[in-house]
């Protein structure tokens, strides 16, 4: 009795056998991948992490601010990324990101020509509103709000 | 501090239970999946007429009845024992909760354990059916003493509905409000599947030991890898629900030692779930490994390395389980230190050591030079039920390097528990008059610092309060601007 | 399987069924000592976990004067940065014991003799390199442990009479510890010896694979119908992968319950803490100097030293033809004899260097 019913399942059990076999290690191998991996993930998107944390920058002081010369602009950091502070001829201010929206690279202000000029592929905006006038960058430049408080210049987000 | 306290040197008293109840959880979660294992095996053994592994079962049975009844039971009433001597307020709270399902769990202990001698002794003596229905009997007994404990177990951590009516004196009334609790079910799951595997690891640490001419070993211990193994795939969707209903300031105590792991962190958690993630996963393969191609061939020496990870997963997943309720033992209602959430404010005004009996100077007291002993009261009271000098968490070390000014701003902190005390997380408050919590400071000073190294000044000579109500004023107020201005390690690793 | 698409595809441009014959056909002796031929693969294990921890660390290292810096980030701030770190170290000090372990039962197994000698040279030159690389590592967190470690330790190649200081300097980069050091370091941990390291390793493992795993005396007196052994593939691979895996597993419980330290930042106008002393594989060295330096006047004393350790290396590395192969039992038990002495002096010069040291400060 006991060979019958061992003989007649020997294929299917093992297949299921196999089955078994490669669902366990599979599952073993995700596990480790996971346990491994989790932490290596973390370690390396670390910065990104702090980065997105300071990227909850709501406004910077720019305690010399107000020494920037007419028709010149003064490069800062707001948080993580760029951005410039534009004393005009006519004594108004403007601040803007200096984040090119064509690929990312740095804009500076051209004094010559009174305009943001982008060396990396020739864009070009408007100093006063940030708007893309010629060029690549499909999309103006991001605009901060500037206001004076005791001597020094607070710039921060619109 | 109504009970004396228990002063074990050099791990601690929560340790010395610790290390009991992680040898007990080895033990009872064997008798409850082998409780399992071992009519189904025998099922299995009948139905495919494999007489050849009685005799092995016959002996794995014996070795069953001698661990669990002679070790499972000797380190669960270890635990007993301890737990009442390390935290009497704590035990007091579940015994009185939870009277009459402490009473059923000895019922089935009872029955469990005449049962498991019963299934041994009467092997070949009583008809195969008989033999079987008994070993059925046993696992819903063994099971059953899980079903009652896991439900005192996880009370403490998630007290639930219970909550609403602690205090109130008829605590136990509401004996279902606390047993049903939230975190039951997937407790429950959990340690079902844990109890699984570790009979199979059991299992192979018995079987390995079968000489390899044994044309059952095979069998047998491929038997036991299965019983391993599935658990670990069930087991994550019950720890995901587990971790749900934890309470989620409790939950953040898992992440704290992400950033990092120094010095007045509380990485503890972070540190110890990582150990208990690869300790699992390690205990699963490896017996996969050892047993995927030759089970004959598989030695009792690579069993006990199994055991070994096995006792290494299940010590490190208690411990982080255990350490998730900080500060409480039962949350929201009693910390660590045996003080009530509820009492803070009367022992803060009328003094922690008010109704102590243990006040006094005792013959030999240890009390080092200078010290008072409504000091040292305080210390042991408040302190050593988590910490000790110079052994696990030295407050010696931990304190090292601060004067007793210093010293003076952290009781300060802990006492004022504010919103954003770095140590809320995982400290009761400091509890007691100014005058005791001055005392604690001299003491702490003494003993970290060898003697007194900083006086309070006295107060102004127009105050119209009383003197150390004042002093405490001039402290609080230096102590929020001492500590904005000192590198506290605790708030600059915790940021 | 071998008649599927997807082997034929694989077989006709990387010959997988040759590959796969190998490993079928493979055998291992199965005896009682064959727990240790897993020590080998045991400290490959490690090196690899060196290497991946290794690169994730050089994520964030900066060398040079912001080195501690740097560390100080990685432990403190970076997510995991503890734990990667504390991986680094403690498998770097695992892989250090267990190259000893294979070393040890490769030795006394009598695993050097014909015609295994060039893995014996190999494997010796592979323990050289990982003792530098851990000696190079030591120094780069640069906090005062580090600092002043490799200070007592870059003296030992000082006592060289003549080229000695010359030497000492050149590893120094100048006549102190600095920022040149901590780059030189650098690139010897991270470039020079992995470069060295990675061919003699794969030289060393193609050996292992071309003579098979050598016999113990015991084995070779049975009958060869009584030996017995198993296929390499699965059987052995399977409990291979399990060690690893305890392994991995005792590596995770070291560096979660013990997570390496960071002290403070090295202050070279620091006098040296009372008991500085190298880590635990460089004090049996470090001991005997120190008592030769006590036996002798001057400097002799520590050449002698230094000469005796030398001449001991250079007898070990030559052991393989003082007993080449098993013959009536002569220079096969003085060799024996000679590996007990070289362990007793080893065990006990390195618990006296630590019995011997004074008090940690505070």
């Amino acid at each position: 009795m006991s060979d019958e019913t061992q003989n007649n399942a020997p294929v299917d059990d093992a297949d299921r056998r196999g089955f078994l076999k490669i669902a366990a290690a599979g599952a073993l191998g995700a596990a480790y991948a996971g346990m491994v991996g989790y932490p290596v993930y973390r370690y390396l998107a670390s910065p990104i992490e702090k980065a997105a944390a300071e990227g909850a920058v709501k406004e910077v002081v720019l305690d010399h601010g107000l020494d920037t010369p007419k028709n010149s602009a003064l490069m800062f950091q707001f948080g993580q990324k760029p951005a410039m502070l534009i004393h005009h001829e006519d004594g108004s201010w403007t601040a803007l990101s200096a984040v090119c929206t064509h690929l990312g690279c740095t804009a500076g202000y051209d004094a010559a020509k009174k305009i943001i000029y982008c060396p990396c592929h020739g864009g070009q905006y408007d100093p006063h509103s940030g708007a893309n006038l010629g060029g690549p960058p499909p999309k103006p430049l991001a605009e901060y709000k500037v206001r004076v408080d005791g001597g020094k210049v607070v710039v921060s987000r619109a | 501090m109504n009970y004396p306290v228990w002063d074990v040197p050099f791990i601690g008293s929560g340790w010395t239970i610790g290390i009991i109840a992680i040898i007990h959880v080895l033990i009872s979660h064997f008798a409850v999946g082998a409780g399992l294992l071992l009519p189904v095996v025998e099922a299995k053994a009948v139905r495919e007429g494999r007489t050849d592994w009685f005799p092995r079962l016959e002996k794995f049975s014996k070795f069953f009845l001698v661990l669990t009844g002679v070790f499972g039971a000797v380190t669960g009433v270890g635990i007993w024992f301890s737990i009442g001597l390390a935290n009497p307020e704590g035990t007091s709270a579940l015994i009185h909760n939870f009277v009459f399902g402490w009473a059923i769990e000895w019922v089935f202990f009872i029955v469990e354990l005449s049962l498991a001698a019963a299934y041994y002794y009467t092997w070949n003596r009583i008809p195969q059916k008989t033999h079987l229905r008994l070993g059925w009997a046993y696992s819903i007994a063994s099971w059953g003493t899980l079903v009652i404990i896991n439900g005192i177990l996880t009370f403490k951590l998630t007290p639930g509905a219970w909550l609403a009516f602690a205090g109130g004196g008829n605590e136990s009334h509401h004996f279902w409000d606390a047993f049903m609790n939230p975190g039951y079910f997937p407790s429950l799951g959990l340690r079902t599947l844990a109890c699984v595997s570790l009979a199979g690891i059991w299992g192979l640490v018995f079987f390995g030991g079968l000489p390899e001419s044994d044309k059952t070993k095979p069998n047998l211990v491929s038997w036991s890898t299965r019983w391993v193994i599935p658990a670990y795939v069930l087991m994550p969707f019950f720890f995901a629900w587990y971790l749900a209903t934890v309470p989620a300031d409790h939950r953040e105590l898992l992440t704290l030692g992400i950033g990092s792991a120094g010095a007045g962190t509380f990485s503890h958690v972070t540190r110890m779930a990582l150990v208990s993630l690869v300790a699992s996963a390690t205990t699963a393969a490896a017996a996969f490994f050892f047993t995927w191609s030759s089970p004959g061939q598989f030695t009792r020496k690579q069993g006990l390395a199994l055991l070994f990870l096995a006792l290494v997963a299940t010590g490190s997943t208690e411990s982080v389980r255990e350490f998730l309720r900080k500060p409480f033992v039962v949350n929201g209602y009693l910390y660590s230190n045996g003080v009530r959430v509820s009492g803070v404010a009367t022992m803060n005004e009328k003094g922690y050591l008010a109704s102590s009996p243990w006040t006094g100077n005792v013959e030999g007291a240890d009390l080092p030079p200078g010290a008072d002993v409504t000091g040292q009261r305080m210390f042991q009271g408040q302190c050593l039920s988590c910490h000790t000098l110079d052994g696990y968490r030295p407050l010696r070390h931990l304190l090292a390097g601060r004067d007793g000014k210093s010293i003076g701003n952290v009781l300060q902190m802990l006492h004022d528990h504010k919103a954003d005390s770095p140590y809320r997380k995982f400290m009761p408050p400091l509890v007691g008059t100014p005058d005791e919590i001055a005392a604690l400071r001299r003491y702490l000073d003494i003993q970290v610092n060898g003697k007194i190294t900083w006086v309070p000044p006295p107060p102004k000579a127009d105050s119209t309060k009383a003197d150390s109500t004042r002093l405490v004023a001039v402290d609080t107020a230096k102590a929020k601007i001492d500590s904005a201005a000192k590198k506290d390690t605790a708030k600059v690793a915790l940021k | 399987m071998r008649d599927t698409n997807v082997f034929k595809w694989l077989d006709e441009r990387i010959g997988l069924a040759a590959l796969m014959e190998v490993a079928t056909h493979k055998t291992v002796p199965e005896h009682k000592h064959s727990f240790w031929y897993y020590w080998g693969g045991i400290s490959l294990f490690f090196f690899t976990v060196m290497c991946f921890t290794g690169v994730l660390l050089l994520m964030y290292y900066r060398p040079g004067p912001a080195a501690y810096e740097s560390v100080r980030q990685i432990t403190t701030e970076i997510s995991f940065g503890w734990l990667i770190r504390s991986i680094h170290s403690w498998s770097a000090n695992l892989m250090i014991a267990s190259i000893f372990v294979h070393m040890l039962s490769a030795f006394f197994l009598k695993a050097y003799r014909r015609p295994r000698e060039v893995l014996w040279f190999t494997g010796m030159g592979l323990l050289g390199m990982a003792m530098i690389f851990g000696f190079s590592g030591y120094l780069l967190p640069m906090d005062d442990l580090a600092f002043f470690a490799t200070k007592v330790g870059l003296a030992i190649p000082g006592v060289v009479p003549v080229v000695g200081p010359f030497i000492s300097d050149l590893a120094r980069g100048g006549p102190e510890i600095s920022a040149y050091t901590v780059s030189r370091f650098f690139a010897l941990h991270v470039v020079i010896l992995p470069a060295l390291f990675i061919p003699v390793l794969m030289a060393h493992l193609a050996l292992v694979q071309k003579h098979g795993m050598s016999l113990p005396e015991s084995e070779q007196d049975k009958p060869e119908k009584e030996r017995k052994s198993i296929p390499f593939f699965p059987n052995f691979a399977m409990k291979d992968m399990a060690a690893w895996l305890v392994a991995l597993n005792v590596l995770a419980l070291l560096a979660a319950c013990f997570p390496w330290p960071l002290g403070p930042a090295a202050d070279p106008l620091k006098s040296a803490p009372m008991d500085i002393h190298p880590e635990w594989y460089f004090m049996s060295q470090f001991q005997i100097l120190k008592l030769f330096g006590a036996w002798f006047p001057g400097e002799i004393g520590e050449f002698l030293g230094l000469g005796l350790i030398n001449a001991g290396i250079v007898l070990w590395l030559l052991v393989p033809f003082f007993d080449p192969e098993r013959r009536a039992g002569l220079w096969g038990r003085r060799v024996t004899w000679f590996g007990l002495f070289v362990v007793a002096v080893l065990v006990i010069t390195t618990i006296w260097g630590y019995a011997v040291l004074p008090a940690a400060a505070g």
